[in-house]
């Protein structure tokens, strides 16, 4: 593995030898269950999402007072909410808030948090120093209370939810950038490329960066059900999404109120929250397993 | 590097680290929308009121003299006065901070309980049904929210079984019986969604030792799989466990905002979210600030541990 590693190492054409090493890829994570399984849910749901409207039987506003709180049935799988509207429905909608808060929130993360991590594990010194001390400092907050800090400041809306969770994963995506940074750092390419007289600049971004990929989508794929859960943690706290969204943490409290008379209120959205963050997880590990960078998964 | 320096070098980064959370803490609160003033005296107070009310609280002085005098002010201790409840932001807090501690310890310990032994068996029991399962049951741990855990255990045994009350707080020094009753189910809930990392710990470290030249050894000498296993494997492996135990209580207090709320449990997560709604700054930044401290401390207490288990950490200097 290692050999081969370094004879393609931060060239961008794709030689014979990438060819063959994202054929091994396909091959090794084909073969891994847990990564198989895990990609196939998370799959399933971007189709959930993007096909939410052709899904859903009925409107996810369609209020209808005489079928309220009704029981699992063929017309409503998934029963009515206290104001009768058809839970399978608005499941099926949720699916899109929690995808783009998941999906965004760690995009904005990893944009961030890569650069960050990066330039911290290669320059070293006292810029690593600050950087990695302010990171620190975000991390030294519990994940769900930072962000409904942040909401305070920003007002609770869906789009502040995305850029408060991206805030707070930002660090986690920032550690694993700048140790395997770090790693990549003595390398013998960097030499080579310090040695043709490349800027700095050049060797992070175009150089050391590539190699660096592994290990962020590792973190950025586990990071991705996190968000997921302080979503719908948020949105249950009613600092999140706000009503008539059909975001499940926000239904999830709607339904704590009918728990006893109408569990399937609660029971079918928080079913989706654990399929959803069960199919990332399951994704995450079996792409570390698969591609075996030096991380620790930092819960 | 000893461990003398390495613990020296780490209190040296926290404090670092404890000057950037006091800023943020500062910081966040202080551009919130909406002036304090104006909070306080509602939409109809006049402009001259207005004005002598920031004076009063010295909300027109420049940002950086309300940092000093507010981290200065803790220093002393003072940490404001609430605008809510009009009583002083740490005695508030000294209030409601032995709950949630009570929380988040009775819920490591279970678990700690539940968690080791469903560990050592998994490992013993490698690749087997019980073992499978029990890496099947921490997955689901860990793929629900806590509050989520919170709702199902309230729907099972309070709404269905009807064995424990819904929510509620009573002091333990007032009714032990009853506070310990509604302890069950928050701390329950907690434990189980904590169970699944110290079980995944506890099974690999394990799996680890139990591969190791000396209990073949021991194998070879005859000793039986219970004596190996409990009495050579147990010891060895528990020590990774521990680290991780103490990472999983500072888990555990960043999770009860949310999962006090679930139980009506007035600890200072309900406080927090109490602060928040009433926009009620003070006690916003004390609180934040006080659970922020004693996430940072149980990590670093978690940090030394590791370092004091496994030397190589403390050589990696550059980490």
């Amino acid at each position: 593995m290692a050999t081969e590693r370094e004879t393609d190492r931060g060239r961008f054409t794709i030689t014979q030898s990438q060819r063959d090493r994202i054929a091994r890829f396909v091959r090794k994570f084909r073969s891994n269950t847990k990564a198989m399984l895990g990609f196939s849910i998370v799959v399933l749901l971007v189709l959930v999402a993007i096909f939410a409207p052709i899904i859903a039987p009925y409107p996810i506003d369609a209020t209808n007072i005489e079928d309220r709180s009704q029981a699992p049935s063929v017309e409503h799988p998934f029963g009515t909410d206290d104001l009768g509207r058809d839970i399978f429905s608005r499941v099926v909608m949720g699916s899109r808030i929690s995808l783009y808060v998941g999906f965004g929130a760690i995009s904005g993360a990893l944009a961030v948090g890569a650069v960050v991590g990066v330039v911290a594990g290669y320059a070293g010194g006292l810029t690593d120093e600050i950087l990695m001390r302010v990171m620190d400092a975000a991390m030294a907050f519990p994940p769900v209370l930072l962000a409904l800090t942040l909401l305070v400041v920003l007002g609770p809306e869906l789009s502040n939810v995305v850029i408060a969770l991206a805030f707070v994963y930002t660090p986690y995506i920032a550690r694993v950038s700048r140790s395997a940074a770090l790693a990549e750092r003595n390398e013998a390419y960097v030499e080579a490329a310090v040695a043709r007289g490349e800027s700095d600049s050049r060797i992070v971004f175009s150089e050391v960066f590539p190699n660096c990929m592994a290990p962020m989508l590792v973190q950025g794929s586990l990071n991705v059900s996190f968000a997921i859960l302080a979503e719908a943690s948020l949105s249950f706290l009613g600092l999140g999404a706000q009503p008539p969204r059909p975001s499940w943490g926000l239904m999830i409290n709607t339904g704590r109120g009918f728990m006893e008379t109408a569990p399937w209120m609660l029971l079918f959205p928080a079913l989706a929250i654990g399929i959803a963050v069960v199919g990332f997880n399951m994704l995450g590990d079996g792409l570390r397993d698969v591609l075996d960078p030096k991380v620790e998964a930092i819960e | 590097m000893s461990m003398y320096n390495y613990v020296v070098r780490r209190v040296g980064f926290m404090a670092v680290t404890l000057f950037f959370v006091t800023l943020i803490a500062f910081a966040v609160t202080n551009i919130l929308p909406g002036d304090v003033a104006l909070l306080i005296l509602g939409p109809n107070a006049t402009e001259q009121s207005l004005e002598a009310l920031q004076t009063q609280l010295g909300l027109n002085r420049p940002l950086y003299v309300q940092y000093i005098d507010w981290v200065v002010g803790l220093l002393q201790g003072n940490m404001g006065e609430s605008l809510r409840f009009g009583e002083p932001v740490a005695q508030l807090i000294a209030e409601r901070l032995p709950r949630s501690m009570m929380l988040a310890v009775a819920a490591t310990l279970i678990a700690v309980v539940l968690s080791v032994p469903l560990g050592v068996y998994a490992a013993v029991n490698q690749n087997e049904a019980p073992d499978v399962s029990a890496s099947m049951f921490a997955f689901v741990g860990i793929s629900m929210p806590i509050f989520l855990w919170g709702l199902v255990f309230i729907l099972v045994f309070a709404v269905w079984l009807n064995l424990f009350p819904t929510g509620g707080y009573v002091s333990p020094s007032e009714d032990l019986v009853g506070s310990l009753t509604r302890l069950v189910l928050p701390a329950g809930a907690m434990g189980f969604a904590l169970t699944a990392y110290i079980m995944r710990m506890t099974r690999s470290s394990m799996l680890e030792v139990l591969s190791e030249e000396y209990i073949n050894l021991a194998r070879a000498k005859g000793m039986s799989q219970r004596v190996i296993v409990l009495r050579h494997a147990l010891k060895n492996a528990i020590i990774p466990v521990i680290t991780v135990i103490a990472f999983q209580f500072s888990y555990a207090f960043g999770g009860v905002v949310v999962l006090e709320e679930v139980f009506f449990w007035p600890g200072i997560g309900r406080l927090t979210l109490t602060a928040i709604q009433s926009r009620d700054i003070p006690l916003i930044q004390g609180c934040i600030l006080v659970v922020a401290l004693i996430y940072m401390f149980s990590n670093f207490a978690a940090d030394l541990l590791y370092a004091y288990f496994d030397p190589r950490i403390r050589y990696g200097g550059d980490d």
